[in-house]
């Protein structure tokens, strides 16, 4: 507990001394603008709520994969890492506290997708289903964290993590149909979407948006949430591996 | 029960490249640190002190051997181990430059489960005690060289470790400020603690350690106490004089306890003695006879473990 | 040397030292493994939001276009970081020191990503436009290629700009990126027309890089007359050199003011 709550409260610090964590809230508004004024130029209004949605989810992605990925090769250059696992508190729970504080930044987003919408295009998110539109971003935001601890793990395993983080954006964005749902894909695409856990929030995002009943909602919330667990199992186990690779062959303090 | 015990360890480093070569950094080496004790660990670069120092602190595994910190293993007990030791580093590296100083520390606490109370109060007061306390709220990337070292040995001290490692934390420091550091070392025994400084630098550990162990490349070389590292130094202290005439430099060739008169190109002759008390009659016969230019000067770490490693007959 | 040759000499030698620096990031692998694939990523995105639009595939590529010329104005406008390491290597007060004139350095010490830039856009564009299916007006369509080039070296133009603004702030860079090229994305005509939008910013975006030129390219496609094509591709051309030439006195004030008030330094 000491370590989440140590991790939470260094990252919000961390936050505040460096301006560039916050990006995501600079590029939300400004995809916001971009799809509204896309959408609304073609006269498919119906559309407004996947453009308004898309920022909020592109800002969680960009968090998970680009901040929270990053925390422990950060750590690392700095020449952090060796005293940190010399500490009682474990590195996992540290991580997830730090990683948590981030993806509440992530969250920011809908609030200011929502501010950009009403107050430059007159729209609003529709709030047809507000206690499963709630829950589907708390849930999003969870496996997104789950992801972030995954990224994290494995970025301090391979050397050209920037580069990969770099391009890793819009792929992930176009595979997790964050936009256009992901059965307008051509086929082939469908069964890798279907284990990233941000394609069924993207769905369930969009369907909280119209007046229908959800289908399966239940379920497929689960599905959002087990794919997060397992994102965090994974990364759990990459660090334990990491970790003990490290102590062995010496490499904590080389970067 | 003593602080630290260490038997027998051994940490080969294999290459991970091709071309580099296997590194075997500590060779069965074996020590024993009384409670209570400052214990100094005294080598040269790339002697083995920081690989003794991350193995005692559960960083780094040792290939083979067994350590053990008040009495638990530092491989299978790491748990058990880490809520009583203190890290501090020499250098740059281990703090949050943009965070201020007393974030860096309330952080530190929190890893060390201090309730956030205990560990704002106790920030407050180790940064008083390294005299930080007026540039507590400032950002670490602001920090002078010293400023950052003091506020790792705070940090080292959040945890209130029972036992500390000191890795050369003195790196880097001017003179004044290193001294002021190794009173402040000095304080720290006074409230129990065991201390294990690695530094090589001899002076510094003459004059803080109880005891010092003298390693190079892996190998303990052998464990003294500082009156007999100290005898060491004033033995083979080094005179350089100029302008001295071949007759006085005979006379003092002859003299018992002179290891050897040379002449240095263009800088006068270089006097090295070996035995104690020898300096001093050398130092009377040159001023007896006229000279006024004379330096006296410590042999380095490497030029003492030379004679002591060829006085002793060990191999390396 | 004549003061043509030793700035083509410099600007030769900046341009090297710059393609270095970006082979040590990338190889050939890592360039079609890593950023080709976010480029085609980025512009089948938008083509597929076109797609969603249904209306007619002239959305469609109208949006696979602009995007694809966006490319361009994310590596252009990218160079600003290659342009203020400048500053972060210490460089700065010897290249003051030194007899040439630093601006020419400054000026070209990113170019090699104009090159990147245009590659990257001509690329996305062909591969994404033969995935879905645009055709493509031969011979015509070559056009597309200088025109492109133009486009690319007119952002980073407007990068090196960026840069002399950066170049007094510490840890903006990423900011300045994102908010810069992600205005151009949403105001310069790449993904709504001109149109949409007030007037004024209609004016506001004709001298920002990358507007006057995607109307030359979309000409091409569309198949409007050379007088049109050319006085939009003349228009981007001049924005592109009035951008380098305010980068270049900006430049100049600020290693004319460093030496004055000794903010030249030789550490970060």
């Amino acid at each position: 507990m000491y370590g989440y709550l140590a991790g939470l409260k260094l990252e919000a610090r961390l936050i505040h001394a460096h301006p560039d964590s916050l990006i995501p809230l600079v590029t939300a508004p400004l995809f916001t603008i971009i799809f509204l004024a896309i959408v609304r130029e073609s006269g498919r209004y119906d559309l407004q709520p996947d453009a308004l949605m898309a920022p909020v989810l592109m800002s969680l992605w960009w968090v998970a994969l680009q901040h929270g990925g990053n925390i422990i090769t950060g750590d690392r250059w700095q020449n952090l890492l060796e005293s940190i696992v010399a500490v009682p508190t474990s590195l996992a729970s540290l991580l997830l506290g730090r990683v948590t504080t981030v993806m509440c930044l992530g969250l920011v987003s809908f609030f200011e997708v929502w501010a950009i919408g009403e107050l430059l295009f007159g729209v609003s998110p529709a709030f047809e289903h507000p206690l499963e539109l709630v829950l589907i971003l708390v849930c999003t935001a969870f496996a997104s964290a789950g992801a972030s601890v995954a990224f994290a793990a494995l970025f301090v395993m391979t050397r050209n993590a920037y580069t990969f983080t770099n391009s890793a954006g819009f792929p992930l964005y176009l595979l997790s149909g964050v936009f256009v749902p992901v059965a307008v894909l051509p086929g082939w695409i469908h069964p890798v979407s279907s284990v990233i856990f941000m394609s069924w929030s993207a769905d369930l995002l969009r369907a909280s948006m119209k007046s229908a009943a959800i289908d399966d909602f239940w379920l497929r919330l689960g599905v959002v949430v087990l794919l997060g667990a397992v994102s965090f199992l994974i990364g759990r186990l990459v660090l334990f591996y990491v970790l003990r690779r490290m102590r062995t062959t010496g490499e904590l303090a080389t970067a | 029960m003593e602080a630290v015990e260490v038997e027998e360890v051994t940490r080969v480093f294999e290459p991970r490249r091709r071309g580099s070569t296997r590194v075997v950094a500590l060779d069965s080496v074996s020590l024993t640190i009384p409670t209570g004790e400052i214990h100094g660990l005294l080598g040269p670069n790339g002697a083995g002190k920081t690989t003794l120092v991350k193995i005692l602190s559960t960083v780094l595994l040792p290939t083979s051997g067994r350590a053990r910190v008040l009495g638990h293993d530092v491989v299978g007990e790491t748990q058990a181990v880490r809520p009583l030791i203190g890290i501090v580093f020499g250098g740059e590296r281990g703090l949050y430059w943009r965070l201020t100083g007393r974030q860096n520390l309330e952080y530190w606490g929190a890893l060390y489960k201090l309730p956030s109370r205990v560990s704002k109060a106790r920030a407050q007061q180790l940064l008083e005690r390294v005299g930080l306390a007026d540039k507590a709220d400032d950002r670490v990337e602001e920090y002078s060289r010293g400023m950052k070292q003091r506020l790792h040995l705070a940090r080292g001290l959040m945890g209130d470790g029972k036992v500390l490692f000191l890795d050369e934390p003195t790196t880097g420091m001017d003179p004044l400020a290193a001294r002021e550091f190794r009173t402040l070392i000095g304080e720290l025994l006074g409230e129990g603690r065991t201390i294990l400084l690695a530094t090589h630098d001899m002076v510094e550990a003459e004059t803080v350690c109880d005891r010092v162990t003298l390693i190079d490349r892996g190998k303990i070389i052998a464990t003294e106490s500082p009156r007999t590292l100290g005898h060491l130094i004033s033995r083979f202290q080094r005179i350089d004089v100029d302008g001295v005439s071949e007759a006085v430099l005979e006379e003092i060739r002859a003299m018992g306890g002179v290891a050897s008169v040379t002449a240095v190109d263009g800088a006068g002759t270089r006097i090295e003695v070996d035995e104690e008390g020898v300096t001093q009659l050398v130092l009377e016969r040159l001023v007896g006879a006229g000279v006024s230019s004379v330096r006296t000067s410590l042999p380095s770490l490497e030029e003492v473990y030379v004679q002591l490693i060829g006085e002793r007959g060990m191999e390396i | 040397m004549s003061a043509i040759a030793t700035t083509l000499t410099i600007m030769r030698h900046a341009f090297r030292a710059g393609l270095s620096d970006y082979r040590s990031m990338y190889t050939w692998k890592s360039w079609l493994a890593g950023w080709f694939v976010r480029v085609l990523a980025q512009v089948s995105f938008f083509a597929l939001i076109g797609e969603r639009l249904g209306s007619d595939e002239r959305t469609t590529f109208y949006l696979l276009v602009g995007n694809a010329l966006a490319v361009a104005a994310v590596t252009g406008v990218f160079s600003l970081n290659a342009t203020s390491a400048e500053r972060w290597a210490g460089t700065l007060p010897l290249l003051v020191a030194s007899p040439s004139s630093p601006v020419i350095v400054f000026g070209s010490r990113g170019s090699y990503l104009a090159v990147d830039g245009a590659l990257s856009a001509l690329s996305g564009l062909f591969v994404a436009g033969a995935i879905f299916g645009m055709e493509l007006p031969w011979p015509r369509v070559l056009l597309v290629v200088p025109l492109t080039m133009l486009v690319a070296y007119s952002c980073y133009c407007f990068g090196t700009f960026l840069a002399g603004i950066v170049f007094r702030f510490r840890d903006i860079n990423s900011f300045v990126v994102l908010t810069s090229y992600m205005t151009i994305m949403a105001v310069c005509g790449v993904n709504v027309p001109l149109t949409y939008y007030p007037e004024a910013l209609e004016w506001i975006s004709r001298f920002l890089p990358l507007t006057n030129g995607l109307l030359a390219i979309r000409g091409v496609f569309d198949g409007d007359a050379a007088s049109a094509i050319l006085g939009d591709a003349a228009l981007e051309a001049a924005v592109a050199i009035g951008w380098m030439t305010a980068a270049l006195l900006s430049f100049n004030r600020l290693a004319s003011r460093g030496r004055r008030d000794g903010s030249l330094d030789y550490g970060a």
